[in-house]
Order: C-alpha cells, then sequence, then structure tokens
C-alpha cells in the first residue's frame, strides 16, 4: 500500500550570521516568527538580529548580565517582543522592546547559583516563565500586570542542580472527550526539568501549587537537556532527554493519566549530548553535542527512531537523507 | 662544590616511550615508565642499558603507575588505565598483568597502595568514589567512599593505617576507612584546585597540598580551618611532596607559557627561597620519585621523568639534604653563601646543560629569558624580572619592549592607520598593592578621547590585579587592544562582506570585565559545562544552529568525553595549561578532574580557555590562508548558522496558501487542493483529495430518511477508510493534511447544533465510562459489530423495530456522550432518538473524536499564524466546534453552597453534598435554573416562578428581598 522511498535532500542554509560576540555563544533562537534572531555569549551580552530576508540587522545589544550568559528565550508575541535570558550571574533578566529599543522589564535575582536555563509556558497560561538553577530550584515567574511578577519556588527540585527545564504544550489532561466545548479549556500547567540528579522530574500545578508528578530515571549521569515535544493533536505525549552520559532517551506516555511513561534509547552518542530541540510538528529532533555536531532523528511509521542526517557543523552544505513521505495508496 | 649543584648524575633519553607516569619501585632497583603501548622497565643500577618491554594493549594511556612499597610484595605495581587499574607482577625479567580492578565509572584519577597493608589499593576517581580494593579479592573494591565531588588525589596517611586524605578541586576531606560514610574531616584548603597532596612522612597529622592558586600550604587537619604554613609560588604548583630526609620539599611547578621545568628543593622550615634548583629537563617534569636510600650511602637518588623522554637521576648529598635541616644563616657561616652559590651553579650548569639556559638578569628583553634565576635567587624574588620573562605577549599588531632595570616597558600597537605608544612604569612595590602607571607617548594617534577612556580601562584593570598581588602586564595589554579593536572597527564604519551591521556596536566592554561578586566555590561544579554549539528549531522551518569556530576542535582526543561541569575550567586558570593538558599534547589523553568545587576566578577564566589550544592553532592557519578574517587575532564566536528545513517538514507553507475551503462547493475545494498537493510533490495528499472528492460526492450525500438505506459513512470506503486515512497522517505528524481533512468532513456534514447544547449541561466526568479517545487505537473498533449493542436506557431500545437495529445502535459498542444528553433529556418520541442517531451515523468523521479533530484544526492554524496566514487559519477555525478563543464573558460558576468549593455537577467532589439544591423542592437542580444574584438562592425555573408570583421574599426563609435586588 505504501512505498517509502528514499532520496536526499538538499536543505539549503539561508544565513549565515557573524554575531561579532567576543566570546563563545552558548545559546541562539529565533522569534516565533523566524524574523529575529536572539544570541547570547559568555562575553555577557544578549544580541538580537533582524535576519529577515537572509540580511543580518544588528537590532540591540543587551548588557546587564555579570556573568557569562546561558541561555536565551522568546515569549509568545501576543504579549509583545519579549525576550528572557539566564546567566552565570545568577540573575535572570526579561528584556522588553518598547517604541523600538529594548530595556529591562524585570530582573530575577532570586537563585544562588547560576541560572542554566529558561522556558516560557505556552500563552494560554499567560507570561510565565520557568528557570532552573544550579542551586537546584526551579522559579516559575508569572506576569500579573502592572509590572508585577507573581515568584513560585520548587526547592530542591533536583539536588545539586536543575540543569534544564521545558514546558509540555498546553492540551487537556485525560480524555479528550470529557471536556464540554464551549467551556474554557481546563489546561493543566506541566513541565519537564533534568538536573544533576541525573533524573527527569515532571512537574504539574495543582491548586495553585507546583507538585512532582513522574521521576523518570534512565541516565547514568547529569541531565543537561529536556525537551516536550509539540502536540499535534494526538493524545501520546513525548519527551526528549539528553545527559553528559552520551545518552539520548525519548519518552512517551499513551496513558491519559499521564502516569505511564516508557523509555526508548534513541542513541548513544560519545560525547555528551547538551541539546535536544523537537520541530514543530514534534516528528523530528534535533540532537547536538559536546563533538560540534548536529544530527537529526525522525520517527519512522513503525516508531522506530532513524538518524536522516549527520550535519557536521561548520560545513555549508547539509545534504540529508530522508523518507520523502511519498507514500502512494 | 660546583659538582655538588649540578647534582644530576644520570640522565637516560628514551626517545620512544612517550610514557604519562613513572614509578620507582621500593628496594630501587627498578623504574617503570609507562607508555601508551609499552610499559618500560628501567634497571636504574644500569639504567642506560635497553628497558625491558610489558606490551599492553589500550587505547588509553596510564594515568598512575606505583609499585607496591612493601618488600614481600616488590615485584608487583599497579598502573590505572582509564576506569581499570592492572596488578602487574614483575619476576625475572618478564612481567605480565596479574589481574584488574574495575569498579569505577569513569576515569581513575590517583591510586596509592596502603603503607600498612600490602594488598590494600586506593583509588580515586572522577565519578566520585573512593574505593580501597583488597587485591586478593578484586571483584568489588571492600570499603567505597562516596565524596559527591571527583576526587583528583587519594594518598594513605604514613602512619595511621586507616587514616586517608583525598582532595576534590579546592578542598580536602580526611577519611577514616572503619567510618566509610562520611569523612572524618574536612579541610577547604584552596581557592583553586589542588594538584598534589602529599601525607607528612613522620607526622600523622600534617599534610602538603599544592594547588593552582600558586600556594603550597601546610596542615594539620585536625585544625582545618588554618594552615599551619604556607609556601607562596608565582605560578600554581603541580606537585609538592616531602623529602625523605627531614624538612625538605620538592616541589614542580606549572608550567607558565615560557616554560619553567627545574624542580625546587624547599627547606620547610624556611619558605622564602627554595634552598635548590634541580635544572636540566628541557620540558615538563611528569613525575618525580625518590630512590630509597643504599645501605651505607648517605646519599639519596631522586629519579624524575620528563615529557622531553628523559629519564633522570640527582644525587642528593648529605650537605644539601643539610641545607634543608639547618638555616641559612648556619650556611653562610660555613661560608657557602647562598646567593653566590646560586650564579655559580647556574654558570657552572651551562656549558653541560643540554637546554640553553637563559643567560642572566640584564637580558630579559630576550624572548629565551632566564627562568629559574628568579627561583633560585635571592630571597626577594625578582617579580617584575619574572613576569617579563613569563608573559604571553603574542599579540598582533603589538609589541612590547620590556626593561626590567629601569622596571619600565614600552607598548606599541598598530591599528589601521592608527598608532598608540604607551609606556607602563612599574613601582618598586609594584605587585604588592602597587599599580603602574601608564603614560602615551608620542607618535600616539588616537584622539584624546579615547586616550582618557584607555587610560581608565588600563588603570581599573591593573589595580584589579596588584589588589591581590598579582602581574597586570599582560591582563592590562589585552585590555588596550580590546578596546582599541572595537573602537576601530565602529570607527571603519561596516565591515565589508555580505552582512551589513546598521547599528554601529556599542562601545564594548572592557573585554575582560570584573566581577566582584565571589561566587561560592561550592556550587561553580554543579554548574554543567556550557553548550558551545547546538541546534535549535525555530520559527516553522528553520534550524539555527551556532558552532564553535571551525578552526577550533578540542584539543582533547575525541574520545574523551567533555567535562561535565564548569568547575573544570580551573584547569585553565589564566589560560595557563596544566602539565595534564600538556600531557595531553603529547597524544596523550586530557585529564580533567571535573565534578568537584572549585572557586575558578572568572575574571581570567573563560569557556574557551576549555579550547585554548585551538585559539593557537587557529592563529597558525590564519597565518597561512590569511585571508578572511581580517585583523581580528582570535575570534571565538562561531557563526550561527539558519537552515531551511522545512523539506523535512510533513507541512507546506505553500500549501497552506493554496489550500483552500470552501463549504459551498466542497468538490471544488477537494479538486483545487488536489492540484496544489501535486505542485509541492505530495501525490499522496494529491490521491487523498481525490478519494475526498468521491467521498463528499452529491451522489452519496446520505438520505434524511433513516429507513432508505445504509449510509456511505457505514460502508467500507466511508468512516472506515477516512479513519485509516487519518490514522497514517497522524503517524506522519502530518497536521496539514489531518486538519484539512476534517474541515473537509466536518464542513460536508455539519453537524446539527447540538454542541452549544449539550455545553450547557455541566459535563459529568465521572459518570464516562473510558472512550476510544487516543487516535492511534480507536481504530481498531471496527465496524463489524452487526449485533445490537445499545447501551442507552432498554426501555426506548425495547420499543424499536429490530430489524433496524443494527443500523442505529451505536456501532462502537460505546455510547458518546450525546447518547448521555439524549438519554438524560429523555426522548419521548423514538423516531426522534432515531432521526439524531441516523445523524450521527451519517457523518463521515465519528463524532466521539470531534474533540480530538479539533485540536488538529487548532495545531494547524497556530502552524498558519505563524507562516502569517491568518484568513487561512481562519477558515481553518471555522470548522472548530470549540471557540479559539477562551470565553471572556460573564460566567456562573457553581459553588458548593455547604463548603464554598467550586463545583462541576450536581455533587460536590469535596463534601460529597448536593451543591445547588432547588430552594423550593430541595431537589438537586440542574437544568434550567435562576437564583438571586443578591443571597444566591434559587432553585429550578418553573418552581422559582411560582413562587415569586406570590411572594417578593426568598424561598429559602433568608429575607433577602431578591426580586428587589436581581434578576428574578
Amino acid at each position: 500500500m505504501k512505498q517509502e522511498r528514499w532520496s536526499v535532500v538538499e536543505v539549503s542554509v539561508i544565513n549565515t550570521v557573524d554575531t561579532s560576540h567576543e566570546d563563545m555563544i552558548h545559546d541562539a533562537q529565533m522569534d516565533y516568527y523566524g524574523t529575529r534572531l536572539a544570541t547570547c555569549s559568555s562575553d555577557r551580552t544578549v544580541k538580537i538580529f533582524d535576519v529577515r530576508n537572509g540580511g543580518q540587522i544588528l537590532v540591540a545589544d543587551l548588557r546587564g548580565h555579570e556573568g557569562p550568559v546561558w541561555q536565551v528565550a522568546w515569549a509568545h508575541p501576543m504579549f509583545g517582543n519579549i525576550l528572557a535570558s539566564c546567566s552565570y550571574d545568577r540573575k535572570v533578566i526579561i528584556w522588553k522592546e518598547e517604541n523600538g529599543s529594548w530595556d529591562k522589564m524585570y530582573e530575577y535575582t532570586g537563585h544562588e547559583s547560576s541560572v542554566n536555563s529558561v522556558c516560557w509556558g505556552p500563552y494560554d497560561f499567560g507570561l510565565i516563565l520557568a528557570c532552573g538553577s544550579s542551586d537546584g530550584a526551579i522559579s516559575l515567574l508569572t506576569f500579573t500586570g502592572d509590572q508585577q511578577w507573581d515568584v513560585k519556588k520548587i526547592s530542591n527540585a533536583h539536588t545539586i542542580g536543575c540543569n534544564a527545564v521545558s514546558w509540555a504544550p498546553a492540551v487537556v489532561p485525560g480524555s479528550l472527550i470529557d471536556q464540554p466545548s464551549g467551556q474554557k479549556p481546563n489546561y493543566v500547567k506541566r513541565f519537564v526539568s533534568g538536573g544533576c540528579d541525573n533524573l527527569v522530574k515532571l512537574w504539574k500545578e495543582e491548586d495553585g501549587q507546583w507538585k512532582e508528578d513522574q521521576k523518570l530515571e534512565a541516565h547514568s549521569d547529569w541531565v543537561r537537556d529536556v525537551g516536550w515535544a509539540p502536540s499535534i493533536g494526538l493524545p501520546t505525549s513525548t519527551i526528549a532527554s539528553c545527559s553528559q552520559d552520551g545518552r539520548v532517551f525519548i519518552w512517551t506516555c499513551d496513558d491519559p493519566a499521564g502516569n505511564t511513561w516508557t523509555a526508548k534509547l534513541l542513541h548513544k552518542f560519545n560525547d555528551v549530548v547538551w541539546h535536544v530541540s523537537w520541530s514543530i510538528t514534534g516528528n523530528i529532533l534535533a540532537v547536538s553535542g559536546g563533538d560540534n555536531k548536529v544530527t537529526l532523528w525522525k520517527e519512522s511509521m513503525d516508531g522506530q527512531w532513524a538518524c536522516i542526517s549527520d550535519v557536521s557543523k561548520g560545513q555549508g552544505a547539509v545534504s540529508t537523507i530522508t523518507d520523502t513521505q511519498q507514500s502512494e495508496q | 662544590m660546583a659538582a655538588r649543584w649540578s647534582s644530576e648524575n644520570v640522565v637516560v633519553e628514551f626517545r620512544d616511550a612517550q610514557a604519562t607516569a613513572m614509578s620507582v619501585d621500593c628496594l630501587g632497583s627498578h623504574a617503570v615508565l609507562s607508555g601508551r603501548r609499552f610499559l618500560y622497565m628501567v634497571n636504574l643500577e644500569a639504567p642506560s642499558e635497553a628497558p625491558r618491554k610489558i606490551g599492553r594493549q589500550s587505547k588509553w594511556d596510564v594515568g598512575t603507575v606505583q609499585w607496591n612499597p612493601h618488600r614481600a610484595e616488590s615485584h608487583m605495581f599497579a598502573a590505572s588505565s582509564n576506569q581499570r587499574v592492572d596488578l602487574y607482577s614483575w619476576r625475572d625479567g618478564c612481567g605480565e598483568v596479574h589481574t584488574s580492578l574495575q569498579g569505577h565509572t569513569r576515569v581513575i584519577s590517583d591510586l596509592d597502595w596502603s603503607w600498612f597493608e600490602p594488598e590494600f589499593l586506593v583509588t580515586s576517581s572522577v565519578d566520585t568514589y573512593i574505593y580501597i580494593w583488597d587485591t586478593r579479592d578484586t571483584r568489588k573494591p571492600t570499603v567505597a567512599l562516596s565524596a559527591v565531588a571527583g576526587a583528583s588525589q587519594v594518598k594513605w596517611n604514613r602512619k595511621n593505617q586507616n587514616l586517608l586524605a583525598s582532595s576534590h578541586d579546592g578542598d580536602v576531606r580526611i577519611w577514616d576507612k572503619r567510618k566509610p560514610n562520611t569523612a572524618a574531616e574536612y579541610v577547604a584548603a584552596h581557592l583553586s584546585k589542588i594538584h598534589g597532596l602529599d601525607w607528612h612522612p613522620d607526622n600523622e597529622f600534617i599534610l602538603a597540598t599544592s594547588s593552582q592558586d600558586n600556594s603550597v600550604r601546610f596542615w594539620d587537619f585536625r585544625q582545618p580551618r588554618k594552615y599551619l604554613n604556607i609556601l607562596s609560588c608565582q605560578v600554581p604548583v603541580w606537585k609538592a611532596r616531602y623529602t625523605p630526609f627531614s624538612n625538605g620539599l620538592v616541589t614542580v611547578m606549572v608550567p607558565q607559557l615560557r616554560r619553567e621545568n627545574s624542580l625546587l628543593l624547599w627547606s620547610t622550615l624556611d619558605l622564602n627561597s627554595p634552598v635548590h634548583a634541580f635544572v636540566g629537563h628541557d620540558d615538563v617534569v611528569l613525575e618525580f620519585q625518590w630512590r630509597p636510600q643504599k645501605e651505607g650511602s648517605k646519599d639519596y637518588q631522586l629519579v624524575t621523568w620528563s615529557r622531553d623522554q628523559t629519564l633522570r637521576i640527582w644525587r642528593v648529598d648529605p650537605q644539601l639534604q643539610k641545607l634543608c635541616v639547618s638555616d641559612v644563616v648556619e650556611d653562610l657561616m660555613d661560608g657557602m653563601s647562598l646567593t653566590a652559590e646560586t650564579e655559580k651553579s647556574l654558570s657552572s650548569q651551562e656549558p653541560d646543560s643540554h637546554h640553553s639556559i637563559g643567560p642572566a638578569a640584564e637580558n630579559l628583553q630576550d624572548d629565551s629569558g632566564g627562568r629559574q634565576d628568579s627561583a633560585v635567587g635571592s630571597g626577594v624574588p625578582q617579580t617584575l624580572q619574572q613576569e617579563f620573562s613569563l608573559v604571553n605577549l603574542q599579540i598582533r599588531n603589538v609589541n612590547v619592549e620590556m626593561d626590567a632595570v629601569n622596571r619600565s616597558c614600552m607598548v606599541s600597537a598598530h591599528f589601521g592607520s592608527h598608532q598608540v605608544h604607551l609606556v607602563v612604569k612599574f613601582p618598586a612595590q609594584y605587585p604588592n598593592n602597587a599599580a603602574p602607571t601608564f603614560q602615551f607617548v608620542s607618535p600616539t594617534t588616537i584622539p584624546s578621547s579615547m586616550k582618557t577612556k584607555i587610560q581608565k580601562i588600563l588603570t581599573d584593570t591593573s589595580l584589579q590585579k596588584v589588589k591581590r598581588n598579582q602581574n597586570c602586564l599582560e591582563p592590562c595589554v589585552r585590555q588596550l587592544v580590546s578596546c582599541l579593536e572595537s573602537d576601530m572597527t565602529q570607527e571603519d564604519g561596516p565591515p565589508s562582506g555580505p552582512f551589513v551591521l546598521s547599528n554601529p556596536v556599542t562601545p564594548a566592554l572592557p573585554a575582560f570585565p570584573r566581577v566582584t561578586n565571589t561566587y561560592g566555590s561550592y556550587q561553580d561544579a554543579n554548574i554543567p559545562f556550557p553548550r558551545t554549539s547546538g541546534a535549535r528549531f525555530c520559527g516553522t522551518g528553520c534550524l539555527v544552529y551556532f558552532t564553535r569556530p571551525i578552526t577550533m576542535h578540542r584539543s582533547a582526543p575525541p574520545t574523551e568525553p567533555t567535562p561535565r561541569s564548569l568547575s573544570a575550567l580551573s584547569a585553565y586558570h589564566s589560560g595557563v595549561l596544566t602539565p595534564m593538558k600538556m600531557r595531553s599534547e603529547s597524544q596523550s589523553t586530557l585529564r580533567l578532574y571535573s565534578g568537584s568545587p572549585t572557586r575558578s576566578d572568572k575574571d581570567t577564566v573563560s569557556i574557551s580557555s576549555f579550547y585554548y589550544k585551538e585559539r593557537k592553532s587557529r592563529r597558525f592557519k590564519t597565518k597561512r590562508e590569511g585571508t578572511d578574517y581580517g585583523n581580528r587575532p582570535i575570534k571565538l564566536a562561531g557563526k550561527v548558522i539558519i537552515q531551511e528545513i522545512s523539506c523535512l517538514l510533513p507541512v507546506h507553507k505553500s500549501l497552506g496558501e493554496s489550500y483552500i475551503l470552501n463549504m459551498n462547493d466542497i468538490q471544488e475545494t477537494c479538486q483545487k487542493n488536489q492540484a496544489a498537493a501535486l505542485t509541492v510533490g505530495r501525490r499522496d495528499v494529491a490521491k487523498v483529495w481525490a478519494l475526498a472528492s468521491a467521498a463528499t460526492n452529491q451522489d452519496l450525500s446520505p438520505d434524511s430518511d433513516p429507513d432508505t438505506e445504509t449510509p456511505w459513512a457505514r460502508h467500507p470506503f466511508g468512516r472506515h477508510l477516512l479513519e485509516t486515512l487519518l490514522d497514517h497522517y497522524s503517524h506522519m505528524s502530518d497536521v496539514q493534511t489531518l486538519a484539512m481533512l476534517c474541515s473537509v468532513f466536518r464542513a460536508q456534514a455539519p453537524p446539527p447544533d447540538c454542541y452549544p447544547l449539550y455545553a450547557h449541561h455541566p459535563s459529568r466526568p465521572a459518570v464516562f465510562p473510558p472512550h476510544h479517545s487516543r487516535y492511534p487505537s480507536y481504530t481498531s473498533s471496527s465496524v463489524t459489530s452487526g449485533s445490537c449493542s445499545s447501551t442507552s436506557d432498554s426501555i426506548t431500545a425495547t420499543t424499536w423495530n429490530t430489524g433496524r437495529d443494527s443500523e442505529h445502535a451505536n456501532p462502537w459498542g460505546e455510547p458518546s456522550p450525546d447518547d448521555y444528553r439524549y438519554g438524560n433529556q429523555g426522548y419521548t418520541d423514538p423516531r426522534e432518538r432515531e432521526r439524531e442517531q441516523h445523524d450521527m451515523n451519517k457523518r463521515l468523521l465519528d463524532p466521539t473524536n470531534m474533540l480530538q479533530f479539533d485540536d488538529f484544526k487548532k495545531c494547524y492554524g497556530e502552524i498558519l499564524y505563524r507562516w502569517g496566514l491568518r484568513d487561512k487559519r481562519a477558515d481553518v477555525l471555522k470548522f472548530a466546534s470549540c471557540p479559539p478563543e477562551p470565553h471572556k464573558g460573564i460566567e456562573f460558576g457553581v459553588y458548593c453552597c455547604h463548603c464554598r468549593s467550586q463545583a462541576r455537577g450536581t455533587q460536590c467532589a469535596v463534601c460529597k453534598r448536593l451543591t445547588f439544591q432547588c430552594a423550593v423542592c430541595h431537589v438537586a437542580v440542574r437544568g434550567s435554573s435562576n437564583f438571586c444574584l443578591s443571597c444566591g438562592h434559587g432553585g429550578h425555573t418553573s418552581h422559582m416562578m411560582d413562587w415569586f408570583r406570590r411572594q417578593d421574599e426568598c424561598p429559602a426563609g433568608c429575607g433577602c428581598h431578591c426580586l428587589l435586588q436581581s434578576t428574578f
């Protein structure tokens, strides 16, 4: 019924941005529409570039951190142009563009060690930011209007330290049918975190309190990044986690209650894997690590994960072998 | 006299050994050199004889090797290799692996044989465990000490058989092996990584630690707060070990960029200056050990192994030993002036040493300036000279002329058309809290505002350094360069090339601005080693990745993982490579002891330090290529590359643009969409649209009368086919096709206006049996259920004509929410119910999964929004049954009248009582109701109407005048 054909697809480089950072770059992220690029570096700055039409125009050079900046995160544009950054200096800074100029909107200094990860929640929940720190805590900053931010802190979320946070997409837990239409869907706030206790932990808000929902064990060393896959409306939840031990696991849960998670080893790399990222449809995973390489992984129709690329970084052209999805009925 | 000073009496070269470690056995007869391919057994009695070899097969270098110190077991030695320790036995000129100890999960950093029990060996590892092994039972360690932090050194106490010490970055822990749960004592010894640890040979409580922070400290671990004594060096100290004779200490420094390859002998009684320097090695000294004293001999012998591939044996005669015992004055009285001695020694050594020793202090500008003269020089170290000789100023466009005699130097820099000439003068106390002065001299061509700025930056930088009694020349020069560079770039306008920076770069921060915060040493170890490359999917079809510069490769071999903790960077303090790192350059493994706390000085250490070597090689490369990078000397930030990867995704923007949804002409919609799918090469989707077109044909449109025929939806090519298609595209994550199909088929059979009705009812999730809500699984429910499986209430079912049961009963064997709705409302006319059922059955999309289909549409709508196709998004969302925007108007919620918690349904989930009772009939209210906004009482609309027709006070008796207060 279906024929899968393998062919080589050329993935084209549409832009190469020379950031002029004075030290190593630790994160780069584009905004919702893909028009702006934010980068952060050990030189303590965050830079924003307009990258439309293959150009590169420096829009802002944000200075305010006193240490290397580890990660940036764009908020949903319905809240305006907002960027969060976190740094070794223990600070989280939320930057906002007003009338074309970028300024600090809020500075959070509630952590006692380096803040390693920031992630904005789904827009359905309003402006809410999760921050994971090496002091072991996770902070949740919620904008309550009038320049006020409500702070909730999960202390000792990960012993030794929290390295990554990632929000679950806003979907209704449990059966999709129970939800009566016409009412505001009763979304539950959930996110996943990874830490130096080698654990992946799932968190859930219940009655305004954050509770540990699940604890996923599989890694044998620090978990460096976690990524909750975006939902396309299917009831399966998927999480990717990667670790210092070189392993990448894909966690899935079909259980509407979200209690039964099964792990599948994607691959064991030779060096630390420190970043995983899902494509918008949640079917391709980009994996990157200490070996300076990026690989793309895709789940085939039978549920197996296969590497569809081996992108050696620093080389311009990338050819990707992929299942071209051409099937004939 | 001269002979005494050039006490090196044996030099043997082993060119091919590539040994990383060395050990001398307890009899003093053999030294083992461990290379990657062979272990070389050197007969110390006749060292120039060809060594015997023991082959080894491992891709790992030997980390540490040590002979068993007990005479009875003197043929045994242990060698660590990555996570394993091999025990060798050496008899009669032959050696073999006796057994192996395996237990550590990461690289072993150190091992030590017990001084008391010949079978006991302790190993430490980066995996945070310290294992004590009984070599008679090698399956597992007998004692495991868990340190949380990785250990770099472990040493048994020489006097107490139960005690041992381990170092964890800047801290020392003392353990009692009988109490393995926790460390017996904890000494926060240094602010930076401890490279070496040594117990006092005679005192149970005293140990010496050598550290990256340029000091050796002596501790009585019973007083962990304060060190007994400190030996301050100008450079990080690699190892400091007590001598077998009294009061002596030998140190090896971490070589600065200019090499510092001599071993220094100190008297622990007078730490102001070393008593002797063992000069001779051309490269880093990797290991030194004392050869046991031969009977009848008063001499000691120091055996050293260096990366210059030579083994040297140095004789330490009683007079030299005596220097450590007696104080200098005594020696002076003996007519052996130390300074005179030193000079003499140096000059006497020059002719016969194998390398070019720096001439004298006068020639300090010379690149090969003397290195050890300051070390062995007069009591006061000539720190400026030392700094001049050690400073690394290989910076592009910059020339520095140093004049140690006049305590000044001239820095000349050329940037484009500009020249800068700067005289730096060093006061006499420098660097002890006395900063140098900076003065611009002609022909400096930069504007005066710039001069002022640079002046300020330089002064700040130098003050920061000298406050801590540190040298500041190199940091200042680098500051100057970065400052000039950023300003010149700004002035020159946008750099040539395809990219235009419209905004000028704001004036650079001082390139290495100082942070005055002192970060807790403890927590740095927990901070993960930062990402230096990565990829992230962004927007809808982009992959953004950032990399290290192409020419920057890790010096570590790929087999060695990147350290996990940021504290590993302390090894790169001040950009100086440790001997370990130097070893790694000689094709051996990079050993980084990560995972233990350090207080790394952020002022000078950057993440890029880890890639230090690449910077060098990079510089070399650009010189060779000489083109692309202009005059940027070192570029640490790679480029950010944005790739278009939408061809890998199952959704297509062009399809999003060309797809149409015309409710009035479904046929046309399908045909146009089919054509659109073909243009992007999605032949499979084109076929699907052809099928959709066929399925929505007017010929197949269901009859409104349930009795005429089976609706097309019940045909295998109807609902079943559609489900199979949806299932397929779900697996493919093709939300575009899913949402479009759902929309089209929704449009084809607009549902009766049941959802808003349904929405008025509080849902009763607890009552609902589980549904087939999960998409992939619901295909299992097939259409084959031909028998009557009605679960709805039996009274109405019995009135049905049994001949139509198979058509009208719920084919899924499970009730849909609608069944409940109908059940609840209690249809009196079975024909009406039948028609509703028929409406459900004739729809091609399974109504039970409607909410899931809505989710597809919402997700696709989100993607369309990102693509900027807002009209198309609106088109799709028209077909979603849920309003996409949450309701923002007034909403009446039900709060339980007993416990005030929000309730859904008629029963409160918290107190289990009825949430809303009718004030008249006291029955739970469901359906049409009315209540007073003021007092909150109310009930069934009909009851309320009856009551208030006659009364104007609340039926609950609360006294509220409901009619006046509210809307009744």
